[in-house]
């Protein structure tokens, strides 16, 4: 309490509107704390900074060919060359767009929907409530992979667009049980019930009451979906069922694959897609330990004893 | 003088990343003989809980000693290593939780729970362990048949009581409980702290008990030690305390505790209404009309909540059981601007009346009517209209604020919804509502979360929230039990304040018969969900004439108690 030594500040600190972002702020700092997350954070930022910057980092275009065919590495091609001739670190480059805005948009979009169907599922109560859990056990058993792909070879070549669809039909659910477990939990509080009292429609409650209280948990999810997405994406990519013009990681992957790269010694085709999918999916699972850190005060502290 | 425990300098400090430091122990001494029985007594925040946790090596991160010593028999505790630690405790020193009740292992039988004590310490032979069980749990006023169930099947005052037994089972030389009483019944908590004193004596361990109810434990203990923002105010045997209080925060928590059976009661600033009414200060609803019509403007006329002989009864907790009769044949009337309390033990149904009143849950017979209104057959849309002549003040200022919501949005909610108002106009409204309950600089307030008020505060925004519809019921469910003693006449006086000046009537729910004797002109005793009991406030609490009230009565911790049975 050093503020309320000098009476003025007191005061304009007291008047400052609610620190809105003053949530923010410490919901950072909290990951910047925790060394995995910190870890986590600069992979990701490294990841976006190149997918960003692609057209500036790339030496070449990212389909440009008519370089020698299967080259191996050299200081022209790093990586060396496709058997199309084009050059693979240029791709790499180029790949990580795709990647990292299909993670992205996938992620928010299942995360919305797990959102939307998740709270009103916990607060409703009765017929309406039955038949939401009808439907989320019916896509939670479903197994998750064959579904994606049916569903892409049913809308064949819708490109990038049809991908994150996909993704999303089939990743929302297991968040929107998560959530719907925390809305119940929340609902019987005090707090919700007073806000009934004070006459707030029930949408009021659920999104104004309810939500915010919720965000690590949705923060949470997010990144868990945005993994899976990245995943998913990657694999359906490799599986041949995306869009094979566009350049990212699992189409390189798939052509690689395709040109049997790795009888050609070219292991470097497979293992650069690869690995840079394994390392921006555990960028994100290690910023998820500082977000159950921020809804887990208890984490946040040292090793007890 | 043999003393079992030494405390020196003793300071615990909680450090947070991204917090500032907190010193909640600061430089404390104290020391404890061998066979004392010494209460150690705070209110919220006052680091006795900390001091009771870091005296037994139980304190966690983010709690950590940063000075002073610890001597458990000659022996500096902080220095022990985990194992020995683990060997001390048995015949050493043991702790009973505050959820001592929930410490239990729901899938293991009470049984278990000794079997694993003397698995892990050996200190009971194989073939002794069955008597020794059966001697422990009856030494806590249990039967041996409690060993085979299961703590789900137990009540919480049984759970309780198995906890001491636990601890007991270890031969403790010293025993810290740390509010082992209060979750639970002021009935029970009475039958509790008589099992504890009692095993003090016979076992003569020496014993801790920490609370926040200077009743409680001057009752109970030897010694009081009363501590005030991480430091001891004052050590001193309990009756000096009663008659000779030295320090002004000691003078002021007793100045809080009165006999609701007395002529007059007072709390500082605040008198029983019998007494204000024959002293005329009382602004009786009908000598003050000129200020309740100003604030009934704009409000239709009043009317009274009818229960009719209602029964409320919740399906069986398994199959094969009987169901649950929460409220019993109960009939009342609130007629509007009366102030009436509905007094009962847990379990006595009284929650659910208030449920009931407030359209929450729908009664299995009998009618509940508020003005014209049928209140079990109104749809969303009239329970909205209903809520906005009858609000509620909730138990818990902690859990019925949203956390994220600064107290103006919270207080914006029911003026915009029941008001109508908009913009500056509904801002100008929080403001005064915020003025009328006491909270001032109004602005600052505005603009604060919930987490930077302290509890009586957040009391105050509740009940200014139930204030913004201006309604003409209020319905108060234990209003001030989770306060801070000192924090409650400020409440109490507030409600009262409002509820003459605004001309509403008031359904006053509680276990606390003093609050009930300050703010209420009617009582009715609640039993098994069974009016047993009702009448004016004064006369049923002086002339108890049921043995349940009686009861009650009596289970009200009272210091001055002590000092007349001790004279």
């Amino acid at each position: 309490m050093t503020t309320t030594q000098n009476p003025a500040t007191a005061t304009v600190e007291a008047m400052r509107p609610p620190p809105r972002f003053a949530f923010i702020t410490r919901s950072t700092a909290t990951l910047w704390a925790n060394w995995k997350s910190r870890l986590g954070l600069i992979i990701l930022a490294c990841f976006i900074f190149v997918a960003i910057l692609a057209p500036l980092l790339a030496p070449y275009g990212a389909s440009q060919d008519g370089f020698e065919r299967n080259a191996d590495a050299s200081p022209e091609h790093w990586f060396g060359t496709t058997a199309a001739g084009e050059d693979v670190l240029s791709q790499l480059i180029y790949g990580s767009q795709i990647s990292v805005s299909v993670g992205f948009i996938a992620g928010v979009l299942s995360t919305i929907v797990a959102i939307v169907i998740g709270l009103s599922w916990g607060y409703i109560r009765g017929f309406g409530a039955d038949v939401i859990n009808f439907i989320v056990n019916l896509f939670l058993v479903i197994p998750g992979l064959p579904l994606m792909i049916v569903i892409a070879a049913y809308l064949q070549n819708g490109g990038l667009v049809m991908i994150v669809a996909v993704i999303v039909i089939t990743g929302w659910a297991w968040g929107a049980r998560v959530l719907r477990a925390q809305t119940q939990t929340l609902r019987s509080r005090d707090f919700v019930t007073a806000a009934r009292f004070s006459g707030e429609p029930a949408w009021r409650i659920v999104f104004k009451e309810i939500l915010p209280n919720m965000t690590s948990i949705i923060a949470g999810g997010f990144f868990g979906a945005a993994t899976s997405a990245i995943l998913a994406e990657a694999g359906l990519e490799f599986l041949g069922l995306g869009d094979s013009s566009i350049v990212s990681w699992g189409t390189i992957l798939y052509w690689a694959q395709n040109s049997n790269a790795l009888l050609t010694g070219q292991w470097i085709l497979l293992f650069a897609p690869g690995l840079c999918i394994a390392l921006l999916a555990l960028s994100l699972t290690l910023i998820n330990f500082g977000v159950d850190a921020i809804s887990n005060p208890r984490l946040r502290e040292g090793k007890s004893r | 003088m043999n003393p079992i425990l030494e405390v020196k300098d003793l300071s615990v400090v909680y450090e947070s990343t991204g917090f500032a430091a907190l010193q909640a122990v600061d430089h404390v001494s104290f020391v404890l003989e061998a066979g004392e029985f010494v209460g150690l007594v705070g209110e919220s925040g006052s680091g006795k809980s900390t001091l009771g946790f870091a005296i037994t090596r139980l304190q966690k991160p983010p709690a950590r000693i940063n000075g002073g010593q610890i001597y458990f028999r000659g022996e500096d505790i902080r220095e022990l290593d985990v194992e020995t630690l683990r060997q001390q405790r048995q015949g050493g020193f043991a702790m009973v939780l505050q959820s001592g009740m929930n410490a239990l292992n729901p899938v293991r039988t009470i049984r278990n729970h000794f079997i694993d004590i003397f698995r892990a310490h050996g200190h009971v032979e194989k073939s002794r362990w069955d008597a020794r069980q059966i001697e422990l749990i009856e030494k806590v006023g249990l039967s041996k048949e409690v060993l085979a169930r299961f703590p789900g099947e137990l009540s919480g005052g049984m759970r309780q009581r198995v906890s001491i037994a636990l601890a007991l089972s270890l031969e403790p030389q010293l025993m810290v409980f740390d509010e082992p009483t209060t979750a639970l019944d002021v009935l029970v908590q009475q039958a509790i702290m008589d099992t504890i004193k009692s095993l003090q004596k016979s076992e003569g361990f020496t014993a801790v008990l920490i609370s926040h109810d200077l009743g409680v434990v001057l009752e109970s203990t030897q010694r009081v030690l009363v501590m005030h923002e991480g430091r001891i105010v004052e050590d001193a045997s309990s009756l000096d305390i009663l008659a000779n209080p030295q320090d002004e925060y000691t003078r002021m928590l007793l100045s809080h505790y009165a006999d609701p059976r007395a002529e007059v009661v007072e709390l500082p600033g605040f008198t029983d209404r019998a007494s204000r009414k024959a002293h005329g200060t009382l602004k009786a609803s009908d000598g003050g009309t000129a200020v309740t019509s100003a604030a009934r403007e704009g409000r239709s006329t009043d009317s009274a909540i009818v229960v009719d002989h209602v029964s409320m009864l919740y399906p069986p907790p398994r199959r094969g059981e009987q169901a649950i009769t929460a409220v019993d044949d109960v009939s009342f009337t609130l007629e509007p601007g009366e102030s009436l309390a509905l007094v009962g033990a847990s379990g006595s149904g009284k929650s659910t009346i208030a449920k009931l009143i407030t359209g929450i849950e729908k009664p299995t017979a009998g009618t509940v009517r508020f003005g014209n209104l049928d209140v079990a057959r109104l749809g969303r849309g009239q329970i909205r209209g209903l809520h906005r002549n009858v609000q509620m003040i909730f138990q818990d200022p902690y859990s019925a604020l949203n956390p994220l919501h600064t107290v103006e949005y919270t207080l914006t909610r029911p003026v915009v919804n029941f008001g109508g108002l908009r913009g500056p106009a509904a801002r100008k409204r929080v403001l005064e509502l915020l003025e009328t309950v006491g909270l001032s600089p109004v602005e600052q307030f505005a603009a604060k979360l919930p987490h930077q008020l302290s509890g009586g505060q957040r009391q105050r925004v509740v009940i200014a929230r139930a204030l913004a519809s201006n309604p003409q019921v209020l319905i108060a469910d234990e209003p001030v039990s989770m306060l801070d003693v000192s924090l409650r006449a400020g409440v109490l006086s507030l409600l009262e304040d409002v509820r003459e000046q605004w001309g509403m009537s008031m359904l006053y729910i509680t276990h606390d018969l003093l609050s009930a004797r300050l703010v209420t002109e009617n009582i009715m005793v609640l039993n098994g969900g069974r009016v047993v009991e009702r009448g004016n406030t004064a006369q049923v609490l002086q002339h108890p004439e049921n043995e349940y009230t009686i009861r009650l009565l009596d289970a009200v911790p009272n210091p001055a108690r002590v000092r007349g049975a001790a004279v």
